[in-house]
């Protein structure tokens, strides 16, 4: 899995699109520890501070009809994969957010460009699993892995199994 | 006489009393012309006689030999109309009337099905006409912009 890890950045979808226009190869993820301008749907911002999982994923090119079902398997993955590991009930509350307890624990954002064809496609994924606390404006909407069970997630793990997921998913997709 | 995006085209200007018109004549396929003069299309097809006769109105709206769909393709592969690919929401507009675009420049944002879009220009041109509106539904195929 080509992994492209990073400390920081604005946001692993920019990249990740900044990437793909310069040609790099679908399936490329990109993962950033924080971001400084992570976003949701409509420019929303994204709290993504140190210990959750953000990452981004160049999909292969694709007819549109097919990437509209992308962001919707994303979510049943990334639930399924939270279920597995942290023996949690996640509820997707479809197409892009997943709860846990009734607060937000993930959302999904998948971008395309398009231009008289699909240019390039990004799926955009914030997990919230080592975030400890969050601000009194947060803590009533967004919840964590670890607020949830205590326990500490390993990061690269969750994302492999997550990719993982959507490779065999979206095979269907491909090139 | 130009080949973009695999079809011939030619474009020219003619006068006639005191205005000028802008003509461009495009090869959709063997046996199909379109003439656009200003805004205007106008079809035009080869008889058994290989003599070129203009398509009626019936047939035009019947669309029914598939030549109106490659029209609407060249239209999009040349980048002069920028229609939507699928029904969504215009969040966005990152364009005005009379900007000159970039092949590959954002024009729009569409959401569709939670996803965001970025609408780019496929050819460089100057924006005439905005056809969509920020906070609007649009269809499918609907067109968001017209250049020229």
């Amino acid at each position: 899995m080509n992994i492209k890890h990073f400390e920081k950045l604005e946001s692993t979808s920019s990249t990740a699109k900044e990437m793909a226009e310069q040609g790099v190869e679908p399936w490329t993820v990109i993962w950033a520890d924080e971001q400084n301008a992570g976003h949701g749907k409509e420019g929303r911002d994204w709290h993504s501070s140190k210990g959750g999982l953000y990452f981004s994923v160049i999909l292969p090119k694709s007819n549109i009809d097919d990437l509209q079902t992308i962001t919707i398997l994303a979510a049943f993955i990334t639930a399924k994969v939270i279920k597995n590991n942290f023996s949690l009930e996640p509820f997707i509350k479809l197409p892009n957010d997943i709860w846990v307890n009734q607060k937000k624990v993930c959302g999904i954002l998948t971008e395309n460009v398009i231009g008289s064809d699909i240019k390039l496609s990004v799926i955009g994924i914030g997990l919230n699993t080592n975030i400890e606390k969050f601000s009194p404006q947060l803590e009533n909407a967004a919840t964590s892995i670890k607020i949830e069970t205590g326990q500490e997630a390993d990061n690269e793990k969750i994302l492999k199994q997550i990719v993982e997921g959507l490779k065999e998913q979206l095979k269907t997709i491909s090139q | 006489m130009e080949r973009g995006n695999g079809f011939k085209t030619m474009k020219t200007k003619i006068k006639i009393g005191e205005k000028y018109y802008q003509v461009d004549v495009s090869e959709i396929n063997r046996d199909f012309l379109k003439v656009r003069v200003d805004d205007k299309d106008f079809f035009f097809k080869e008889n058994e006689f290989q003599e070129l006769i203009p398509v009626d109105e019936k047939e035009l709206a019947s669309g029914s030999e598939g030549w109106k769909t490659e029209a609407v393709l060249w239209d999009s592969r040349a980048g002069k109309e920028i229609k939507s690919p699928l029904t969504g929401t215009i969040s966005g507009i990152d364009i005005k009337k009379g900007d000159k675009v970039k092949p590959g420049q954002k024009l729009m944002t569409l959401i569709a099905m939670k996803m965001e879009n970025e609408i780019v220009a496929e050819t460089a041109g100057v924006v005439k006409e905005i056809k969509a509106e920020a906070g609007k539904l649009v269809n499918s195929g609907d067109i968001l912009v017209k250049l020229e």
